[in-house]
């Protein structure tokens, strides 16, 4: 019960976060369509309305969501700082209403150091350090499944310090 | 027993077009140093048929090499020596100058049926032939320590040579051989359409054969104690489960555990009744013993947030030996069965894997991790001393042979995943690259009857 009203509230404070961010940005692009405007030459160019705090937040979140993966240390299950937030942006998303019917895969991976056998059992607990994530900021246990691909399958072929970084890692898998 | 293996060597040798594929490399190491000096003089041949492709004699002398132990003189310096082929003919004398502990002599008779007769003698070139008995100095001729003759298909001729080999290897160290042994393990190769294959092929890596391939990953493959199937994990339904097949039947796999969460790490009871694996059905992961003809599953480690698995078993099928994490960091454990009380194995380094127990119980082979570099190690059960057996790092998957002298394993060599192998005393090691694509997760066989 605690964790689903620190979930809403949460999402409450991401959202804020992104009507923030986005106040920024409006201002950019008011500035930038001003001198196309003028421009005699040209054909009239309607400027679009104005748009909705929750389409600004939403385009925000759309392509603070283009990153699906977030990365982990060696032999830890402990999603970094910038994970984390990555993973808010998902879970805002994932915990709307209109997507309660989005299920999203969390992968979890490895590197190629140690035994495959344990970098199995490694990897679905950084598949489950991501789904807690979500589920905190209010996406239901319903929409995730987690799946660990040990060191199976990873991003990077290397076998240098810069693969493995890359390998370590949970990822997101849904459509949206 | 018989029929059985007949059947299981025709299957193989249907395949020998294959054999270039996998090809030993062999890295000189120390341990040369010491090995023994013998002699393989090449196998005479009589026969109306033209002489066999396989080279017997070069065959047996290969898996001398590779044991480390020995190393045979070449063939043409034999040559130019002595080229008989009857233990009464060896030349004592001339093989004791060049320092030869041991001469193998031996034929290959065609019979009128096809069929092929392999006869062979052991000559130990330092035996004394005179010796004192009840005060009179008689003579004994003891110089001839093995000998023996079998009539077997042609088709079969190299897994005998391997035969051979074993007999060799045991008359002069006292230990079983295991060069007529098979390996089994996972082949990548992204430029085929599925390319996660399990493979099987002879010790030598020679003949290998397909024995499932997958567009999914493949891990953990286990023989069986009968060498008749293998369990592994497979990713064919998008996420880990454990199968089994029957090696020498077609369509005969099955699926035996797909539990939510993570299904891995088989291992088979030394009675072949029972099968140890890791499953995280009931939140974390934790070793179960599946017993095999109930289908019912035990649930042997209960620990609350920690990873258990990889478990293997001792030769005398009391307790299992795992990987756990529960004190920081993964270290290996032995939990018996009956009184399902842990110990812990392992106190060096911070990260310990993957031990499995030599077959007398008295070295434990794992992967240990030291300054950041993986490496098979062996650690004596009895004064707990480790000593690490390999110069590669990111070492996986150590294997014994099942006579416990040779560990094979997975290892990265000049950026490709690659198969290596390294005697249990570390003075010997030799490479097994593929010619495409990665290879790992090696295992080696029970002994073939």
């Amino acid at each position: 019960m605690s964790i689903n009203k620190l979930g809403k509230g949460l999402v409450v404070l991401a959202s804020a976060t992104f009507l923030f961010a986005c106040a920024g940005s409006d201002d950019s692009s008011s500035q930038d369509t001003v001198p196309v405007v003028q421009e005699p030459t040209q054909p009239t160019v309607v400027t679009p309305p104005p748009k909705s705090p929750e389409e600004l937040a939403k385009e925000a979140n759309d392509a603070a969501r283009q990153a699906r993966t977030v990365y982990f240390d060696f032999d830890d299950d402990t999603v970094k700082a910038e994970g984390r937030t990555l993973l808010e942006a998902h879970a805002w998303f994932l915990s709307k209403p209109e997507n309660a019917g989005v299920v999203v895969e969390v992968q979890g991976h490895c590197d190629e150091r140690g035994t495959p056998a344990y970098n199995l059992a490694l990897g679905e607990r950084r598949a489950k350090a991501v789904a807690q994530i979500l589920m905190l900021n209010g996406v239901q246990a319903s929409q995730i499944k987690t799946v660990s691909h040990g060191e199976e399958k990873p991003a990077n072929p290397g076998h240098d310090e810069a693969a493995w970084e890359e390998n370590r890692r949970g990822v997101l898998v849904y459509e949206g | 027993m018989a029929r059985v293996s007949g059947l299981l060597l025709g299957m193989f040798f249907t395949f020998t077009v294959q054999a270039e594929e996998v090809k030993l490399d062999f890295v000189i190491s120390d341990g040369l140093d010491s090995a023994r000096p013998v002699a393989v003089i090449p196998f005479a041949w009589k026969g109306l048929a033209q002489q066999p492709s396989q080279d017997v004699a070069t065959v047996i002398s290969s898996d001398l090499r590779r044991s480390g132990r020995f190393n045979p003189m070449a063939r043409n310096q034999i040559r130019s020596l002595q080229e008989v082929y009857r233990y009464e003919d060896v030349n004592l004398e001339l093989w004791k100058e060049k320092g030869i502990e041991a001469v193998a002599v031996g034929s290959i008779e065609e019979q009128p049926d096809g069929r092929l007769k392999i006869s062979y003698d052991l000559v130990d070139v330092f035996q004394r032939e005179q010796e004192v008995r009840n005060g009179e100095l008689v003579n004994v001729n003891r110089n001839r320590i093995d000998t023996w003759a079998i009539i077997i298909p042609a088709k079969d001729l190299r897994f005998y040579a391997h035969k051979v080999a074993d007999r060799i290897y045991e008359a002069l160290t006292g230990e079983k051989g295991a060069f007529a042994t098979r390996i089994a393990y996972v082949s990548v190769n992204k430029s085929l359409e599925k390319p996660y294959s399990l493979m099987i092929a002879d010790s030598d890596g020679y003949a290998p054969q397909t024995l499932f391939s997958s567009y999914e990953p493949i891990m953990s493959p286990a023989w069986s104690p009968d060498a008749q199937k293998m369990a592994y994990v497979s990713f064919e339904n998008g996420r880990s489960e454990v199968w089994m097949q029957d090696i020498y039947k077609t369509n005969s796999r099955r699926r035996v555990a797909a539990f939510e969460g993570i299904n891995s790490a088989p291992s088979f009871s030394p009675d072949g009744r029972k099968l140890a694996l890791t499953l995280s059905r009931d939140g974390n992961a934790e070793i179960y013993v599946l017993d095999l003809n109930s289908q019912r599953f035990s649930r042997i480690t209960r620990s609350i947030n920690s990873i258990e698995t990889e478990a293997s078993w001792t030769p005398d099928g009391q307790s299992l030996l795992f990987t756990s994490d529960r004190g920081r960091g993964p270290q290996i454990y032995k939990q018996n069965l009956a009184s399902n009380r842990a110990f812990r194995l392992t106190w060096e380094g911070n990260y310990n894997a993957s031990a499995a127990l030599t077959p007398d119980g008295k070295t434990m082979v794992l992967i240990n991790r030291t300054n950041g570099i993986f490496h098979v190690a062996v650690q004596d059960m009895e004064t707990n001393a480790m000593q690490t057996l390999t110069e590669t790092s990111l070492d996986e998957s150590p294997s014994l042979a099942p006579n416990g002298s040779m560990v094979i394993y997975a290892t990265v060599y000049r950026g490709r995943q690659v198969l290596s192998v390294v005697s249990t005393d570390g003075r010997f090691k030799a490479r097994l690259p593929s010619r495409q694509g990665e290879v790992k997760a090696p295992v080696w066989s029970p002994y073939l009857n």
